[in-house]
């Protein structure tokens, strides 16, 4: 076993700069719902401070957690991951939230269990791949069988129905596998054979079809299936270059819904304008760089895939949420890591840098 | 085949590449949506924030020519509800359902809509003793607005040509109708930005478009005027109780209508209380029937237009009817008025006389001249529903139609067409369009926006041929039968009509439309009044008996009212034996006692002082009384 070194610190500084910028934000954007709602202006503020907190702790933790361990763990996590998307399915057992069934438990300890198995497939995945390297050019013995695997996940998922989170699952697992030396020409067709499964989900639900149309028309429908498009982009058109300045946002004012989850993107490029929004894709830019860097300083195939998916999720989830945000594909439920509201999703992102930052204490470089 | 480290590293830097690109492009979009959509968003987002309460614009005036209101506004509160505020929607109702007078389920549908203002219709317009009580009642959420209403400050006076506004202040009838346009002003507000919520946001300021009034109509109506004919109306309609009076007093040298009324009349902030017939037809424009002998101005005009008549040397001979085409038409004097000169046939207004001279004009000539004074088409006065009138089919007119046309019967025409025609008649031959208003004027700057300018038609007859009409008419009054109109000094000249009513193709016995145009002075027409009583009760029905003495009446007062100057010089009245004569005030200064005695035979003395010559008098010396009047002198020794 190779010998421990100190992490990645500029990995953990962008983690720690993004994690206070999302604080703030938070604050900012929920302060007049909160007040509105709980007589509390930081009634999320404090939530979410706690749940920082909290992660953090789990983070360097995790950091002290040989990644190996999660090799031996992975099966058992996947397998426990299964059977909790099954359970949420059940009436009565899984909770319905906007719309979604995807939440298991009670009160402030509900879990959403597609989180889990993103992360679980992640380790799985990396696992496996690292050990039938060898198959993975054949489409029989590699591919096909890992890529069931997710399917079979992303499928469960979708009865909930929760397309955001399928979706990262999705593109994260495809970008291991390809990383982990599949065959150019099978992703071709199967990535053609996934765009049809993909068109064809989407035209089997009326309000993703809705999403759809919306999104190339937001203003025909401008309270209905347009509102969120729409109040999202009158938030971040005024920002202009510098923005209204920090807490003036307007749109958080009852305008944009829940302003401090998934719409957080706008209310700050709202609040700072493009400087500050670029800012932030530059956070994101440079953690992508440094996930990558460690995947590629990873001692072994099984670090670099583990390291690789988890800082592909990060990035697709960026991706996606503020690809949505700024009104270039359409509304998918789905948070921005670290900056986003919300308990879940922000300690499980930090319990992913912990791994991240174990992995980079084994580098190479 | 084992894939080889290499490959895992190239494809992990593919993945770095592809994750920064996917970056730059969102930023790209970031951009994109701030700069080069952030105007049009901005706007819409301004939109979407911005709350406006409307302000009201206030509605023109409208002002005589002297500035004198006839239509203005008087605020009138209306009761609001901003249903956020409102905690007990059922109480709230239940007060104000009793307040207003309404149910209370459909108070209670207004204060609960889901919208940041409501308007409680039948709390619009409401009294002030009203609003009192409601704000008495101490609602909360329940507000009470400034709101205007139209106010008629005379009534029923000129109502007809006012007309009235509805409860948008949107004019429905009359001029209001007519320049709803411009008397209408734009609305404005105040914009200011709230939450979703509808609460203020602080940190935007308030953004304030000022309503634009309406524009101030000022017409060409002189109240003075318009009040001392709403006066005789009054007085006639309390005598004769006719089914209806028509009264149209106009400026002939220029068209503007100065007084304009008629009976029955209604009260413009209740005329829901009369019948829609009522208020839907302003007679003066839009009724039209036979003017009867009004007409014989027309044949009169055209015939001295035309060099076939001279009205002094030429003499006719009236048996009382005349043989035309086979029929017999009968002069109003039965027996007639035997030998005349054509003066005298326009002072009795002799029928065969008039049938007479519309034969020496032929009928083509006739009707050019009926058609050239502007009969048989709107006059184009701006109001609403004038009417045309009816000719004859020239190439149905035989015999018959031109006699009869001739004294003014088997035609019909509104009374602005008489005016206008005999406007043009006296003013020395000029036919103008009719209007009555005269000036639109911004209420802020006072500016005059739009201004109208007298519209002459065409010249119908010449100068001369008008100071002619003008002679025979004043005649009429002095010498004829237009008697009772009348006006010592302000030569007062005009015609008698006695039209009978046609219902179902006949006429109707005993029910006449009588009628008097007139026009003072005979030298320098200012006004020409046109009266026409329809129906009158319990007298005889001739014009110069109901109608002349009305118009007399009105130009007597509206010559003071006009400040126009007596004349020294007039066609003499003719005296009857019901009248009592007129005799000028000699000059008394001067003389003694003895010589006043010899002096004065017809009037009475009132000597005061005590020498023996006179040295003052009063009235003074050429000013016309009646025969017995009172003159006061005042003595003095004398040398």
């Amino acid at each position: 076993m190779p010998k421990r070194t100190t992490p990645d610190i500029i990995l953990l500084i962008v983690t720690f700069t993004l994690l206070a910028i999302g604080l703030v934000m938070v604050y900012s954007a929920s302060a007049v719902w909160a007040e509105y709602k709980f007589s509390d202006s930081f009634f999320f503020a404090k939530r979410q401070m706690l749940f920082a907190a909290a992660g953090i702790i789990a983070m360097f933790f995790i950091m002290n957690v040989d990644y190996w361990t999660w090799r031996t763990w992975a099966k058992l996590l996947v397998i426990i991951c299964f059977v909790l998307l099954l359970l949420v399915l059940i009436p009565g057992v899984g909770n319905v939230r906007n719309g979604s069934r995807s939440w298991i438990g009670v009160g402030a300890f509900s879990i959403q269990p597609s989180e889990f198995m993103k992360l679980a497939m992640i380790a799985f995945l990396a696992k496996f791949l690292s050990e039938k390297q060898k198959m993975i050019t054949s489409f029989r013995l590699g591919l096909m069988p890992s890529l069931s695997l997710v399917f079979t996940a992303f499928a469960l998922i979708m009865l909930q129905p929760d397309l955001g989170t399928g979706t990262v699952m999705v593109g994260t697992c495809v970008v291991m596998i390809f990383i982990s030396g599949a065959r150019i020409w099978h992703f071709s067709i199967l990535g053609l054979i996934g765009a049809a499964g993909f068109a064809g989900l989407i035209i089997s639900a009326p309000y993703r079809m809705k999403r759809i149309t919306s999104y190339l028309d937001p203003w025909e429908d401008p309270l209905g299936s347009g509102f969120q498009m729409i109040q999202s982009l009158l938030a971040i058109g005024p920002g202009g270059l510098f923005g209204l300045g920090l807490g003036q946002s307007r749109q958080k004012s009852f305008y944009l819904p829940e302003p401090q989850t998934d719409f957080i993107f706008a209310i700050l490029s709202e609040e700072l304008g493009f400087l500050g929004g670029t800012f932030v894709l530059l956070l994101f830019s440079v953690l992508l760089w440094r996930g990558i860097r460690i995947a590629l300083g990873a001692p072994d195939l099984y670090g670099s895939l583990l390291a690789c998916g988890i800082i592909a999720m990060v990035a697709i989830q960026v991706m996606i949420n503020i690809g949505v945000v700024t009104g270039l594909i359409p509304v998918t439920g789905i948070t921005l890591p670290f900056l986003s509201y919300g308990g879940s999703s922000l300690t499980l992102m930090l319990m992913a840098v912990g791994v991240l930052l174990n992995i980079s204490r084994y580098s190479r470089y | 085949m084992r894939v080889s480290n290499v490959t895992v590293r190239k494809r992990l830097a593919i993945v770095l590449i592809a994750g920064i690109l996917i970056f730059l492009i969102i930023d790209i979009r970031l951009g994109y949506v701030q700069f080069a959509l952030g105007d049009l968003l901005t706007q819409r987002a301004k939109d979407s924030w911005s709350r406006n309460i409307p302000f009201e614009a206030k509605r023109g005036e409208i002002v005589d020519r002297n500035g004198v209101a006839l239509a203005t506004n008087k605020s009138a509160p209306t009761v609001y509800a901003v249903p956020r505020q409102i905690n007990d929607a059922d109480a709230t109702a239940e007060k104000l359902a009793e307040s207003l007078d309404v149910k209370k389920k459909k108070i209670y549908g207004y204060i609960t809509q889901r919208q940041s203002i409501v308007r409680i219709n039948e709390g619009r317009k409401i009294s002030h003793d009203k609003a009192k009580e409601i704000r008495a009642l101490n609602l909360k959420g329940v507000y009470i607005a400034e709101d205007s209403k139209r106010y008629y400050p005379f009534g029923s006076y000129l109502s007809h040509v006012l007309g009235f506004a509805g409860i948008d202040n949107q004019g429905l009838m009359g001029l209001e109708k007519y320049y709803d346009k411009e008397l209408n002003g734009e609305k404005g507000s105040v914009k200011f930005f709230a939450n979703a919520k509808g609460q203020r946001m602080e940190n935007m300021a308030d953004d304030y478009q000022a309503p634009r009034n309406g524009l101030n109509l000022e017409l060409t109506i002189d109240s003075k005027v318009q009040t001392i004919v709403e006066r005789e109306l009054d007085n006639a309609q309390a005598k004769y109780n006719p089914d209806g009076i028509i009264a149209i007093a106009m400026n002939p040298n220029n068209g503007e209508i100065v007084a304009m009324a008629s009976r029955p009349d209604f009260d413009p902030a209740n005329f829901r209380h009369v019948p829609p017939e009522v208020y839907n037809r302003n007679l003066p424009v839009w009724s039209s029937y036979e003017p009867g002998s009004t007409f014989k101005i027309i044949t009169l005009a055209a015939a001295l237009e035309e060099g076939k008549v001279d009205l002094e040397k030429d003499h006719f001979h009236d048996p009382g009817h005349v043989e035309v085409g086979g029929a017999r038409l009968r002069c109003w004097k039965k027996g007639g008025h035997g030998s005349q000169s054509f003066l005298e046939v326009v002072q009795n207004s002799c029928n065969p006389g008039f049938v007479e001279l519309g034969d020496r004009l032929g009928k083509d000539k006739l009707f050019k001249y009926i058609k050239d004074f502007g009969f048989g088409q709107k006059t184009g006065i701006d109001l609403q529903g004038e009417g045309t009138g009816i000719m004859f089919n020239l190439s149905r007119v035989g015999p018959v139609e031109q006699a009869t046309t001739a004294f003014g019967q088997g035609v019909s025409v509104t009374p602005i067409q008489q005016v206008a025609a005999v406007s043009a008649a006296v003013n020395g031959g000029i036919l103008y369009t009719p209007y009555i208003a005269k000036e639109l004027v911004d209420p802020e700057t006072g500016e005059t926006v739009m201004k109208k300018t007298p519209v002459a038609k065409r010249r119908v007859i010449s100068k001369e041929t008008s100071a002619g009409v003008r002679r025979a008419l004043e005649s009429v009054v002095a010498q004829g039968t237009g008697k009772n109109a009348f006006v010592e000094g302000y030569r007062v000249g005009g015609k008698t009509g006695t039209a009978q009513k046609a219902k179902d193709g006949r006429y109707l016995e005993n029910n006449h439309i009588v009628s008097f145009i007139g026009f003072a002075p005979a030298d320098d027409p200012q006004l020409v009044v046109y009266i026409a009583v329809d129906n009158p009760k319990g007298t005889i029905q001739f014009g110069g008996t109901v109608a002349a003495p009305i118009v007399g009446n009105i130009m007597e007062d509206s010559m003071h009212a006009l400040n126009v100057e007596p004349r020294k010089q007039q066609i003499e009245k003719e005296t009857t034996w019901l009248d009592t004569p007129m005799v000028k005030v000699p000059d008394l200064m001067g003389m003694n006692r003895k010589e006043l005695r010899e002096q004065m035979d017809n009037l009475r003395l009132d000597v005061s002082g005590k020498g023996n010559k006179v040295i003052d008098q009063a009235p003074s010396p050429g000013t016309k009384v009646k025969e017995g009047s009172m003159i006061r002198v005042y003595m003095e020794e004398g040398s």
